[in-house]
């Protein structure tokens, strides 16, 4: 059998074998957080919809998310991707039957915007200006979600 | 009593279903990720990329915090991100044109295919990210409002 001499290291695991490893224990913990994140969170959708406080709830913001096309419910969605991050807002997001462009709108957002406290931490390693760059991702993503919505909503 | 018992099931059962959505497209991404760094994709410098970077504001030594940042996200590429911006000593003006950039627009692949899970379009979620990261960054270096210190 012919090798490459560059597959065998001087460790003698190929790459190939040791990225297999990494990257099956990085998806091994990145399961546990899914599921840690995201049960509770669809649970507890699940629960403030059926107790009907989530209606409730809506029924004030909905004059609020109206100017981006969205449903009073997506005030949940921003703020779980807002505050947690992505996954939770999808946990969120899932039960309540948006439409194509709505789910559009809401990634466009939160794609911008979301984790703002966890990832102002972040970027404040790279530069002390964490905080305008953090207003900067809310105003954008606030924006850009608003003008989709006037085109595609 | 029992309807409520049986809507949390399902809802327990979904939510199930969304995190196996949400592995099958994210662990294919983190192996495409470690098979690219363990054969040194990311060390070799890529032909053509030092005029993109330089409308940018940033220097060849930016690319591999860019890229780990623009694939992984902040907080996945944070380790490589952090890192190698110092190693590199990256000036801080670049530092900022880097932040304002990722800030943006990170995480690319993942963020946009969990929303595509839930249906949305992936054209109209990355495609306004990414133009508007690079349009702002580009304006910022043309202008230099980078400041040179900080």
């Amino acid at each position: 059998m012919k090798t490459d001499a560059r597959d065998i290291p001087a460790g003698g695991v190929p790459p190939w074998r040791e990225a297999l490893g990494h990257s099956g224990r990085r998806t091994r913990a990145f399961v546990w957080f899914l599921l840690k994140n995201i049960l509770p969170l669809y649970l507890a959708t699940e629960i403030l919809k059926q107790s009907g406080l989530l209606a409730w709830l809506s029924g004030f913001l909905a004059p609020i998310m109206g100017l981006w096309g969205l449903p009073g419910e997506a005030a949940a969605v921003l703020s779980a991707g807002l505050l947690v991050n992505l996954y939770a807002a999808t946990a969120v997001a899932a039960p309540l039957g948006l439409s194509w462009q709505q789910v559009s709108v809401l990634g466009l957002i939160l794609g911008i915007a979301h984790s703002l406290v966890v990832e102002a931490a972040v970027v404040r390693e790279l530069t002390q200006r964490a905080w305008s760059i953090t207003l900067l991702r809310l105003g954008l993503g606030l924006g850009a979600g608003w003008l989709l919505s006037l085109i595609i909503i | 009593m029992w309807e409520i018992v049986l809507s949390l099931g399902r809802a327990l059962i979904d939510g199930l279903i969304l995190c196996g959505e949400i592995t099958l497209v994210v662990a294919p991404l983190m192996l495409g990720y470690e098979m690219a760094k363990a054969y040194g994709v990311f060390e070799r410098p890529w032909p053509g990329v030092a005029p993109v970077l330089r409308r940018l504001g940033l220097s060849p030594g930016a690319l591999v915090p860019l890229l780990a940042g623009f694939f992984l996200g902040l907080l996945y590429g944070a380790g490589i991100l952090v890192s190698v911006s110092r190693e590199q000593a990256l000036p801080a003006r670049e530092c900022l044109a880097l932040a304002v950039f990722l800030a943006t627009c990170h995480a690319v692949v993942e963020d946009t295919a969990i929303f595509m899970l839930l249906g949305g379009s992936a054209f109209w979620i990355l495609g306004p990210r990414l133009l508007l990261a690079v349009g702002i960054t580009a304006w910022l270096a043309r202008r230099g409002r980078l400041p040179a210190s900080r």
